[in-house]
């Protein structure tokens, strides 16, 4: 199988994360996998048509949307790896400001000329193209991608995870009483008990699951990295109003005053998806 | 007219979407080059207005594969406005993790990024010279890389709780101890990656020694070197900046929050990456080098045995202060060589163990400073606080918008080098290129905004594109 690796605007941190997989690394390039096309590590400078490519980074600038028209139309199967390919990631916080005021204050000094053009967003790859598997995840597991990449070249479907972080954290959901939120600074975690349930907002609970939860195992909070679940992949699902209940259920602290506190900060909940991600398109695609 | 521009983009095997252009003059020699870098990503606007306590790990986001200082570097300058003191225990499993980064990062561009470009022939047909060729045939190199990372991926998942973009670090310490399980497995590993890396610089030192002679006819830039010093060793976590000239003498040594006081940013409009110099010498007299060679030109020794043996080799051999910008491969396996030592002798101390990693922190408002060695040189961060603990004001000071104008300095003398009457040579684009990569450019932290690329297209003086190489 001949595969392009490429990447948009990104940190380069899912290729990172591929290289990272150790032994299950080495066993996939021994086997069926000729890496044909990679800006990172081969020299060629021209897209060849290959059978699978995948794609890490989001669409931030003119230019990302004529590679990822061109990688699309030379691939048979093509796979957006990471975040920001998938929902926009972190860069998509960028969305905040319009273009117009991006250039005319924060890049006044650039000659636009001279540079590529800037989209007026940053966008996940689905919005100008056809996506047949993501993986979403800042950046995805190793273990994740190994498992992904080995099920396309054998020529399965990659195992889906449609269900939340919860599922794959071993802490304990108590229904607790507590004042007030708290942040991950401000106390240490209990190492049994679930990290909402001790007043930290954890995002384990509208977070698709996949990833073995890394973060509140380690006594972190989950922050979403791997985006909304199934579950949470229609228009009519407020996430907002699901997290408000989630927290109050184990904390007993009212709704309002969670309300109140989640409002106050602007990043609690979009910090990795702030982007115009189709959902319903997607569903049935996220591995 | 025949004068034109030779653009190169996307630069290959560097970690960024960067481009380069030289400009020729009407005889067709080289009149100008530029390196730019073509992404933007901001994360000076949008973190505004962020609050402290998510800022370490949304700013490592910056770079996925330097990630470990960034976090390293935001939660230092947090720690500095809070005034808060850390336990030793916390110390050295941070310095542990920076180890961790140098190795998973160093053993990538080590392998996967420069090592093609001395392993085959320069005329090797260009869809060969990769690592992928290597390892299908020699599948003991490859297996020997990917070790080698895993082991830097390793420490850096089993402290650092993930492999990329770290969690543990956190204001005030760690966020849990090191488990004595963990500490003896990783211990174990370290032996076996110290002969990996003793080899990666047998191979290392073999295959510059062939190509020495060709090698050092591009890029000698003499220039001011930075980098940080604890009692005149390298050292990647703790200790004073320390600055010193082209001939060698000591210019300046300071402590790492008066970092600002000495540097200052250049911008110019055809590159989404600032300049860094000093400023005390102004634009231009002021450029100077951060990454391995200048760790190596400030310091005179390391505090491991088989680091500092290859430091005195290679200060014999190339002098010091060594210039020649090549040498930054070599001096790449060097740093290696030391972070896979000092990561045994911290594995070694069973106080690593202790359970105390975490003080609790006092948030207040301020200014504060976060230094450390990142893979490629200095980075300090740099933010103000408000009181009620959200970001109101940030500089980030990355290595490569430090070597940028060495680069494009280096990059124009290499052009100038290979370039004559127009006329093009097989290999000049790899052997510019090379140049690039021995500084293992990060373009996407240089610009908070940059992706993999570099092409050459040959336009004529008024810009109309004639070919793409």
């Amino acid at each position: 199988m001949k595969v392009n690796i490429v990447s948009l605007t990104c940190c380069a941190g899912c290729v990172s994360s591929f290289l990272n997989a150790g032994d299950a690394l080495v066993e996939i390039l021994a086997g069926d996998f000729d890496i044909v096309y990679s800006p990172t590590f081969i020299d060629l400078k021209e897209i060849p048509n290959v059978d699978l490519a995948i794609v890490e980074g989001g669409v931030r600038t003119k230019d990302d949307e004529t590679l990822i028209r061109e990688v699309r139309a030379k691939c048979r199967i093509l796979v957006g790896l990471g975040l920001c390919a998938t929902h926009g990631g972190i860069t998509s916080l960028g969305n905040m400001l319009s273009l117009k005021n991006l250039l005319e204050k924060e890049y006044s000094l650039i000659d636009t000329t001279k540079l590529p053009e800037l989209e007026d967003l940053m966008y996940p790859i689905c919005n100008f193209v056809d996506v047949d598997y993501y993986v979403p995840g800042c950046p995805p597991m190793p273990f994740l991608i190994v498992h992904t990449l080995k099920s396309i070249v054998s020529g399965k479907q990659p195992e889906r995870h449609q269900s939340v972080v919860c599922t794959e954290c071993h802490r304990k959901i108590v229904a607790a009483k507590l004042d007030r939120l708290y942040g991950i600074y401000e106390k240490p975690a209990d190492p049994v008990l679930c990290m909402v349930s001790q007043g930290f907002v954890c995002l384990g609970s509208l977070t698709r699951e996949g990833c073995g939860a890394p973060c509140p195992r380690a006594g972190f909070t989950c922050f979403g990295c791997r985006g909304p679940p199934d579950s949470m992949m229609y228009r009519s699902r407020d996430m907002y109003a699901f997290l408000v209940k989630v927290i109050a259920s184990r904390t007993s602290i009212p709704e309002e005053t969670i309300k109140e506190e989640l409002y106050r900060n602007p990043f609690v909940f979009h910090t990795f998806i702030f982007s115009r991600f189709e959902r319903a398109k997607a569903r049935d695609r996220v591995v | 007219m025949s004068s034109k521009e030779i653009t190169i983009s996307p630069t290959t095997r560097i970690e960024g979407h960067g481009k380069v252009t030289i400009m020729l003059d009407e005889s067709g020699n080289v009149a100008d080059a530029h390196f730019y870098a073509t992404e933007i990503r901001g994360f000076e606007y949008f973190l505004r207005g962020m609050e402290a306590d998510r800022l370490p790990f949304i700013i490592s986001r910056i770079c996925g594969v330097c990630s470990t200082a960034h976090i390293m570097a935001s939660v230092e300058a947090i720690e500095s406005i809070y005034q808060t003191e850390i336990t030793d225990t916390a110390r050295k499993l941070r310095e542990l993790l920076l180890m961790g980064q140098i190795v998973s990062n160093h053993s990538l561009v080590i392998y996967f990024l420069t090592l093609p470009d001395f392993w085959f022939p320069l005329e090797e047909d260009p869809s060969k010279r990769n690592i992928f060729q290597i390892m299908r045939e020699r599948p003991d190199v490859g297996k020997r890389a990917i070790a080698l990372r895993s082991f830097g991926a390793k420490i850096l998942d089993v402290v650092g709780k993930r492999e990329v973009h770290i969690l543990s670090v956190i204001p005030g310490g760690l966020i849990t101890p090191l488990r004595e399980r963990e500490r003896e497995e990783l211990l174990k590993e370290a032996e076996n990656s110290i002969a990996i890396a003793g080899e990666a610089l047998a191979t290392g030192k073999e295959l510059f020694e062939k190509n020495w002679a060709d090698f050092k006819r591009a890029g000698d830039y003499r220039t001011h070197y930075m980098a940080l010093t604890q009692d005149d060793a390298i050292n990647f976590y703790r200790g004073n900046i320390r600055i010193i000239n082209p001939e060698g003498g000591n210019v300046a040594e300071f402590a790492a929050q008066d970092y600002m006081e000495h540097v200052e940013e250049k911008i110019y409009p055809w590159t989404f990456a600032k300049f860094g110099y000093l400023k005390a010498l102004g634009w231009l007299e002021g450029i100077v080098q951060v990454g391995p060679t200048a760790r190596i030109n400030v310091n005179s020794k390391t505090t491991t045995e088989l680091a500092n043996a290859e430091l005195r080799e290679f200060k014999r051999k190339f002098g010091t202060p060594a210039h020649t910008t090549i040498l930054l491969d070599y001096a790449r396996l060097i740093d290696l060589m030391y972070a896979v030592e000092k990561a045994k002798e911290l594995l070694e101390d069973k106080t690593l163990t202790r359970s105390d990693t975490r003080v609790k922190v006092e948030p207040k408002g301020g200014r504060g400073i976060g230094v450390v060695e990142a893979p490629r040189g200095t980075l300090a961060h740099e933010y103000v606080l408000s009181n009620d603990g959200r970001l109101e004001q940030l500089k980030l000071i990355i290595p490569t918008q430090i070597n940028n104008q060495a680069i494009n300095l280096n990059v124009k003398d290499a052009a100038t080098e290979f370039i004559h009457n127009g006329e093009i040579k097989p290999g000049l684009l790899n052997r510019i290129e090379m140049v690039i990569r021995a500084y293992d450019p990060c373009i996407k932290c240089a610009t908070r905004t940059t992706g993999e690329r570099l092409r050459v297209e040959i336009k004529n003086h008024w810009g109309r594109l004639l070919t793409i190489l």
